[in-house]
């Protein structure tokens, strides 16, 4: 009972109610559940680097202590801070959990609105999930890379100490820059300690239940934004509204796509390309059916994803008029929480792997500079870089730790 | 630089699975190719085709890739720049667009080219079904809920086998040498691996004598290991046996 009210407080209500920040400070078209539940992970994500990284650093005694001390706080505080502004604004507490896009209809209307072949698609979509999550639960998938990530939370949960005590054999160590920067194994820890699950079993058992979830709602939430709108005669008022929203020179383009059946389809395809991505070893879709819970691979299926769906919000924006066909502002408030998204993404990717950081920043760098050419406007660069500066200081970090030895 | 180039090429030949014949690859770039034509909106075409291809030819690019690998001080990991290109996304967004008036029937043949071209991925090797919640061999958790001490932690020497499971299930267990003794592109050098797997018969003196220096509480071997005198006659207890594993313990 004690592992169950862990798990749901450190991994759905927390995430949840600190993701309400973000949200708060987002058009109100791009709310939703989905959007705030993946927005608190990113954000939760973010703190728990921007807590224990320093941590890892600059204390080496029972330093595993100390972090989770920090992050327990922060983390009840800013769930706090998301709920307090939610309802704030709203005055109520069904506003937390209430879908705000004016454009998109309750889970209950969705369905009914639904015709029998898109609810048999998504039928054959959630088969093709509940499969891989059976796959991930009954199945043990051998990974040599666990003798160390897997095995570092265990001695952070039952050690209460980070990166002294080299995982593979159990002797103490320096500090090993290279994984000592990507502390995704201490959030492991974390929750494994919170909720009173041997860090082995959370890492893979657990986790899957979560991280597989979370990855195909990063899929949803840009399917979504790829092939928004409604079918055809169904709600006239929401498709003329969406319409207008459009830019004519791309509507043209779009209007075959934007339409909700199109998801189902998208998500089966994602679904069968995660199954059957099995090319090599070493593609983004084999790490994440099979090494789910280690950091580069929540790098590579979940974090490089989110970035693309950041991309597409935040273009996307620029051309659209809000749902009330104003003009939506370029800059301010109902876009700073998408900003604010972008760093904590970034951010993660940190947490996860130390080269994430470097691929992301590459990815980063591409995107914009391809984004300042299709626009014409160089300030892109200028956002994205800013973006960026929490990566620029933990390279810097690393690269002073890693070798700094060289200066002397 | 034309050697870096095709050093590249074979890596994004090994990523994409070409030696084992699957050639998913060519449906992303098809797509790709098609996306290039197809797609209008000038944002999607940012994110979806100008930035992949950028990626793509920086990938190649021996230049990029020296400067990648002095950074990261490692050349493995080259691969993983593949990862940006987020193939399926791409793909699976191309296929819709390409089958917009038969979306069913094209994406039914999409999923059919997508199993012909890929790979299942629990069909492979390392995939068994879980014996335990662990995920981990259920002889590992009898062999350490049979050793583990109360208090304190111990040293174990045990055969290569167990070496990646042991300190998943106990961290109070520590090994003399661990998982990196394994990976031979390592290049790891350990007496004690030497004497107790790459001996083609374990020399038991000298092997008593090393494993005393840690030292070593229980010794775990298989039991058809073949030594030059049983450990028994050199100190030790024969303290159990789990499967094929035989538990030995220091009594000295």
């Amino acid at each position: 009972m004690f592992q169950i009210t862990g798990i749901l407080l450190w991994l759905i209500i927390i995430p949840y109610c600190i993701g309400l920040i973000p949200a708060a400070f987002t058009a109100a078209d791009r709310r939703n559940p989905a959007f705030v539940f993946l927005a608190g992970y990113f954000v939760m994500w973010a703190l728990f680097g921007l807590v224990t990284i320093p941590v890892v650093l600059f204390v080496r005694y029972d330093n595993f202590i100390l972090a989770s001390n920090c992050f327990m706080a922060l983390s009840i505080l800013c769930a706090a801070a998301g709920v307090g502004l939610t309802y704030r604004r709203k005055g109520s507490v069904r506003a937390l959990v209430r879908t705000e896009n004016p454009l998109q209809e309750g889970f209950g209307n969705a369905v009914r609105r639904m015709s029998w072949a898109e609810r048999v698609e998504w039928l054959v979509f959630f088969i093709l999930l509940g499969f891989q999550l059976y796959k991930a639960a009954a199945y043990a998938s051998f990974d040599g890379d666990d003798a160390y990530y897997v095995t570092a939370s265990l001695i952070a949960q039952q050690a209460d100490t980070m990166y002294t005590i080299l995982p593979l054999t159990g002797r103490h160590t320096g500090l090993d820059i290279r994984h000592a920067l990507a502390v995704f194994p201490m959030w492991i820890a974390f929750v494994a300690k919170k909720s009173h699950i041997h860090a082995t079993i959370l890492s893979h058992t657990v986790l899957p239940f979560l991280l597989l979830p979370l990855t195909y709602l990063v899929y949803y939430e840009i399917g979504r934004l790829l092939f928004d709108g409604r079918k055809n005669g169904q709600d006239k008022g929401r498709i003329k509204r969406a319409a207008r929203r459009v830019d004519s020179a791309a509507s043209e383009n779009r209007s075959e796509l934007r339409s909700g059946e199109n998801l189902p389809l998208f998500m089966i395809l994602m679904a069968v390309f995660q199954i059957f991505g099995n090319v090599s070893i070493y593609t983004n879709e084999t790490f994440f059916l099979t090494r789910t819970w280690q950091g580069k691979a929540v790098a590579g299926s979940l974090v490089i994803p989110a970035l693309l769906w950041m991309f597409l919000l935040l273009s996307d924006g620029r051309e659209r008029k809000d749902a009330d066909g104003l003009r939506a502002k370029r800059t301010g408030t109902k876009r700073a929480g998408l900003w604010l998204l972008l760093t904590c993404i970034n951010m993660t990717a940190g947490i996860c792997s130390s080269i994430a950081v470097f691929l992301v920043s590459i990815l980063m760098a591409v995107t914009a500079v391809c984004l300042a050419f299709v626009e014409r406007d160089c300030k892109i660069l200028i956002k994205m870089g800013a973006v960026c500066i929490p990566g620029a200081v933990y390279v810097l970090a690393y690269l002073i730790v890693g070798y700094g030895y060289l200066l002397q | 630089m034309w050697g870096i180039f095709l050093e590249s090429v074979v890596i994004f030949k090994n990523y994409m699975g070409f030696h084992q014949h699957r050639y998913l690859a060519f449906l992303y770039l098809g797509i790709l190719l098609y996306l290039w034509f197809a797609e209008k909106d000038r944002h999607r075409r940012a994110v979806f085709v100008y930035a992949p291809t950028l990626l793509l030819v920086m990938f190649f690019c021996p230049l990029f890739r020296k400067l990648f690998v002095r950074l990261l001080d490692d050349s493995e990991t080259y691969y993983r720049l593949l990862w940006l290109l987020q193939m399926s996304l791409v793909s699976a967004y191309g296929i819709i667009r390409l089958c917009a008036k038969h979306r069913r029937i094209g994406v039914a043949l999409a999923c059919g080219v997508i199993i012909v071209c890929g790979d299942y991925v629990y069909d492979s090797e390392n995939i068994s079904r879980a014996e335990n919640a662990y995920h981990l061999p259920q002889e590992t958790i009898e062999i350490v809920d049979l050793i583990e001490p109360e208090e304190g932690r111990i040293t174990v020497l045990v055969p290569a086998d167990l070496i990646y499971y042991i300190r998943q299930y106990s961290t109070n267990i520590e090994l003399p040498y661990g998982r990196e003794m394994l990976i031979a592109r390592w290049d790891y050098h350990h007496p004690m691996y030497e004497a107790m797997e790459q001996a083609e018969v374990i020399e038991t003196e000298t092997f008593v004598e090393l494993a005393r220096e840690y030292p070593c509480a229980y010794i775990v071997l298989k039991e058809d290991r073949e030594m030059t005198q049983p450990l028994t006659e050199h100190g030790f207890e024969l303290y159990g046996q789990v499967g094929e594993f035989v538990i030995y313990r220091d009594m000295e």
